[in-house]
């Protein structure tokens, strides 16, 4: 327990760099700008642009660990088939977390198995993401001299706070939902299993609620996502930043505490949380689109 | 004279701007504040009652949660549209 603390107070420090270049910069400390994406391969197709920033970098970086991931926890095996290592332990204990509270609980027991795999990869891309983005890592706009060499700071980012990525995320789910929906129930079924059992005189009123709270899935689906890792790493940022704001080093011990604090807690609370309810949500979304009377 | 009213205008609205970030997150974290609270209240008088149902009941309780814990970011991303946009 101490080896780990001491581990995060450590990355902590590492931060402070960064923070530190930055408030010298531009005298003025922004936190804004830690979530600037920035533009380091420019790809340009018309009106389309497609260029590697950090985020995009972060989300290539999380395909990786997460398809590494997979196979480690799942396909490589180790010793005898009598002798499950702990490693597949930790696998199986992932796999059932998606069965049972994420598949099991949303989607109908004909649709498991198409959907399944869609749900728990969503979880374990989504886990990933938010677990990488509370280490320090040199992916950053900012650059430090270190014997000569232009190295890019240590710097903390989740590709999951730029708004852009949830919402892909959840156009994907918001697009196979419908789809899913009419492909079982046929597209006139489908639109009126939306609106629910009320006299004839309500359906102005309700009509057009129901389909917009169909976009408000993918609002609310998206902005939770995003708001949740960018307050937390805002928060964080802005506790360490008091530091530089009021100029003074006394109150250092106080902030790191109270950085250091609110490190944990996403780290063990929420990045977890989040990915189960993206796939957990998007389980129930897909499920109740295949058997609207679920 | 101008350029004083001016300069107070906009000291004006970077007030405004403060009080609306601080309001959205402070009421949205009093709602959820309320909710969450809720929640893990019924839990545990959920759990005291039949014990044996806590493993089912843990999923629902961390949705639950976490459908709460987001309206304190809808208030939040309310605030910060009104500090960046006006």
């Amino acid at each position: 327990m101490l080896r780990r603390l001491l581990t995060l107070a450590l990355g902590l420090l590492l931060l402070l760099p960064s923070v530190a270049l930055a408030a010298e910069e531009s005298e003025e400390f922004n936190p804004e700008h830690d979530f600037e994406v920035g533009e380091w391969i420019p790809i340009h197709l018309g009106p389309l642009d497609l260029s590697i920033n950090k985020a995009v970098a972060y989300l290539i970086l999380g395909t990786i660990v997460t398809i590494a991931l997979g196979l480690a926890l799942m396909r490589i095996k180790v010793g005898s088939k009598n002798d499950p290592a702990r490693r597949q332990a930790v696998g199986e204990m992932v796999y059932e977390i998606a069965q049972t509270q994420v598949a099991e609980q949303g989607l109908p027991t004909k649709a498991i198995g198409r959907w399944f795999p869609y749900v728990a990869t969503l979880m374990l891309f989504i886990w990933v993401l938010n677990m990488i983005s509370f280490i320090p890592l040199p992916l950053s706009n900012e650059k430090f001299e270190l014997f000569g060499l232009e190295l890019p700071t240590l710097a903390l980012y989740a590709a999951t706070s730029s708004i852009s990525v949830t919402l892909a995320l959840a156009f994907m789910t918001f697009v196979f939902t419908h789809i899913e929906g009419v492909r079982h129930n046929g597209p006139i079924k489908y639109v009126k299993s939306w609106i629910p059992d009320v006299p004839k005189a309500m359906y102005p009123l309700i009509v057009p609620l129901e389909v917009l709270g169909q976009f408000m899935r993918l609002v609310s689906l998206s902005i939770r996502l995003y708001a949740n890792m960018l307050a937390g790493h805002m928060l964080i940022l802005t506790f360490i930043g008091l530091i530089f704001v009021l100029g003074n080093l006394f109150i250092a011990p106080l902030v790191i505490g109270a950085a250091t604090l609110f490190y944990l807690f996403e780290v063990v609370i929420v990045v977890s949380i989040q990915a189960f309810i993206f796939a957990a949500l998007s389980a129930i979304y897909i499920g109740s689109a295949i058997e609207p009377e679920h | 004279m101008f350029n004083l009213l001016a300069q107070e205008a906009a000291s004006n609205v970077d007030a405004g701007k403060a009080i609306a970030l601080a309001l959205g997150i402070g009421l949205g974290s009093l709602g959820a504040g309320i909710g969450i609270g809720n929640i893990f209240g019924s839990m545990i008088q959920a759990v005291a009652r039949q014990p044996e149902l806590r493993g089912e009941l843990t999923g629902i309780q961390w949705l639950g949660f976490a459908l709460t814990e987001a309206v304190v970011f809808y208030g939040l991303i309310g605030g910060l549209l009104a500090y960046v946009l006006v």
